[in-house]
């Protein structure tokens, strides 16, 4: 049987306290596996930013269990001494507007987080390009992000969230800038990333034509979690 | 590992070193101040140089003849040179005069020494020597005269048969040399309405036999201080050694000058520090979005720390490079002379490079309080 590779116990976040507290997430109990493609839907200010940013070890929950690849991350407090770290390690990141650095060239981009884990330079800009051809941007490499088209640049952004090999990957509408077929291009290389790098790609969007690509669908309604489906 | 810092610059080369030149314009006008500074100790020096003295001797109780006015008998010469030890006896005058070559006002320092002698207090680069009373001068070039010019002084006209180059007083001002009658005819002599007035009033205004000092050289195994000593006990005479008038010429002209120099030094490095930090600080907030990308993707605050701090000096680096140029570029257009030390712009690069470092320390505090969260969301 499959470990999940990240599971949320009870997850809670309240911003402020007292009377004018605010519960963003409520209760939230989710387990994502490995190559499955899960999306997270629900209505501007419904929480689904809030859950991402709590699985990516950027917000800190106020409640709850918080697992990533079977390690325990958050129980009340952070179990790891740098949250950076498992970011680096084991979660990759792909915005709605690709958020590139821009003064660093494509191949810079994509080789910047597996070089601050340590590995050899020649070796990153090896597993880089073999990335970018991947994703059918070989040809862009020197390029800087302001020469890129729309589309070019969120699979540049693809590229840079899969160069450290991570086990998780969050993506924050990450087709919204982009138009109809470049969405669903999009889109259909998630899913394929998902199951053949066996990847557990989490996907925040509002864009309902693109459920079908999805494994799981999960609704986020004034901070509760369910499922659909 | 990727340099960020020097990617960022790259990426926006022309406006950073733009910035940077800007800045550099700060850091050359205080090696400029130093180098005012250096030059005033510099000019200080170069008569008292010229002239290869061993033994001053001015009026009692002055600083003379530079610091002070000082006023003594030629004829006193005669005792002097018949002290134990004294090999020579030259007596001089100074004096400052305005000029009137191509018909601008210019300040210069007259010296008048005396011709006949082996004295040549000067270093002639063109022309020859004057002869006693030939109405003839050296002038240094930055008096704007020429050879064969000829000038106007007091109650006389001057050729100019030699040049001297960078020859100047205490005071910045060009040096001028006349044979010593002609000088202390136009120091001392009085106009006539002025002499038949004081001949009227029962005062002796016989004054030509007047020198500001007398400049001694002494036999080889003579001790000078030991001479100028037994000078001062005459009861109407100072005596200095040439160390101790180079003295009076740097603590007592310049010190004060060289406070203020100072002061203006420290401003201006306070004002380059300000300035390169707040130019770090703004480079930071342009990249608040940057920052937070590269907390969230999981960059350690050491690689955002040292993206910064090394912009942070190269800035700094690069302003100084810059600041050396202007100063050397600019050393020569200056009224004053300026001297510019490899070991001042050494210790100068120094306080750059720690001024920056310090600089960097805003543009750090903002970048590590930036929520990565913030990247997210479009």
């Amino acid at each position: 049987m499959k470990n999940p590779v990240i599971v949320l116990e009870k997850i809670q976040k309240t911003y402020g306290s007292g009377e004018s507290a605010v519960t963003a997430i409520k209760e939230a109990n989710v387990e994502i596996y490995a190559g499955e493609t899960v999306a997270l839907l629900g209505p501007s200010g419904s929480g689904k930013t809030t859950l991402i940013t709590m699985i990516g070890c950027i917000t800190e929950p106020s409640a709850g269990v918080l697992k990533l690849s079977g390690e325990v991350v958050y129980d009340g407090t952070w179990r790891v001494n740098d949250t950076r770290k498992v970011r680096r390690e084991q979660i990759g990141f792909i915005f709605q507007s690709h958020n590139l650095i821009p003064f660093l060239n494509v191949i810079e981009n994509v080789t910047l987080v597996s070089q601050m884990n340590g590995v050899r330079k020649h070796e990153a800009i090896r597993k880089g390009k073999e990335l970018l051809e991947y994703l059918g941007v070989g040809d862009k490499e020197t390029k800087m992000p302001s020469q890129l088209s729309g589309g070019q640049s969120q699979r540049v952004a693809i590229a840079r969230s899969l160069a450290n090999n991570p086990s998780i990957i969050l993506a924050d509408e990450p087709t919204a800038a982009l138009d109809g077929e470049r969405a669903l291009s999009v889109m259909e290389l998630l899913r394929k990333l998902a199951h053949e790098q066996n990847v557990a790609v989490v996907v925040v969007t509002h864009d309902e034509r693109m459920l079908p690509l999805f494994d799981r669908i999960l609704r986020v309604e004034d901070g509760r979690v369910r499922e659909e489906g | 590992m990727i340099n960020l810092a020097y990617r960022d610059i790259a990426h926006s080369f022309g406006k950073f070193v733009t910035t940077a030149v800007g800045v550099g314009l700060l850091i050359g006008v205080v090696l400029i101040m130093i180098g005012v500074f250096r030059g005033m100790a510099h000019d200080a020096m170069i008569v008292p140089s010229d002239l290869n003295a061993d033994i001053w001797v001015v009026q009692k109780e002055t600083l003379g003849p530079f610091a002070e006015s000082s006023r003594l008998h030629e004829d006193l010469k005669y005792s002097l040179r018949s002290l134990r030890g004294v090999k020579e006896v030259y007596p001089l005058t100074f004096q400052s005069v305005q000029i009137y070559p191509n018909k601008k006002p210019v300040r210069v320092y007259v010296m008048g020494y005396d011709a006949s002698r082996s004295l040549t207090p000067y270093r002639l680069v063109e022309g020859r020597a004057i002869q006693s009373s030939q109405s003839e001068m050296i002038a240094d070039s930055k008096s704007g005269l020429k050879l064969g010019d000829n000038v106007s002084l007091g109650r006389g006209k001057y050729t100019v048969v030699g040049m001297t180059h960078k020859t100047v007083s205490s005071g910045g001002d060009p040096m001028i040399y006349l044979d010593l009658d002609e000088a202390q005819e136009l120091q001392f002599q009085f106009s006539n309405e002025q002499i038949r007035n004081d001949r009227y009033r029962g005062s002796n205004t016989a004054a030509n036999q007047t020198v500001n000092a007398f400049v001694l050289r002494v036999h080889e195994g003579i001790d000078p201080k030991k001479l100028s000593d037994e000078i001062a006990r005459w009861k109407h005479l100072q005596a200095y050694t040439n160390a101790e008038q180079e003295e009076i010429l740097t603590k007592n002209l310049i010190e004060r000058s060289a406070k203020q120099i100072g002061m203006f030094t420290v401003i201006l490095l306070i004002v380059s520090a300000v300035i390169i930090s707040l130019i770090i600080y703004t480079m930071t907030i342009n990249k608040i979005k940057e920052i937070a990308i590269l907390k969230l993707i999981g960059a350690p605050n050491t690689v955002i720390v040292k993206m910064i701090g090394q912009q942070s000096v190269l800035l700094g680096v690069i302003a100084f490079i810059a600041g050396n140029l202007f100063a050397h570029a600019s050393a020569d257009i200056f009224p004053k002379t300026i001297v510019l030390w490899y070991a001042d712009a050494a210790k100068l690069f120094v306080v750059i490079v720690i001024v920056s470092m310090l600089a960097s320390l805003t543009g750090i505090r903002s970048a590590l309080k930036v929520d990565p969260s913030t990247a997210i969301g479009g």
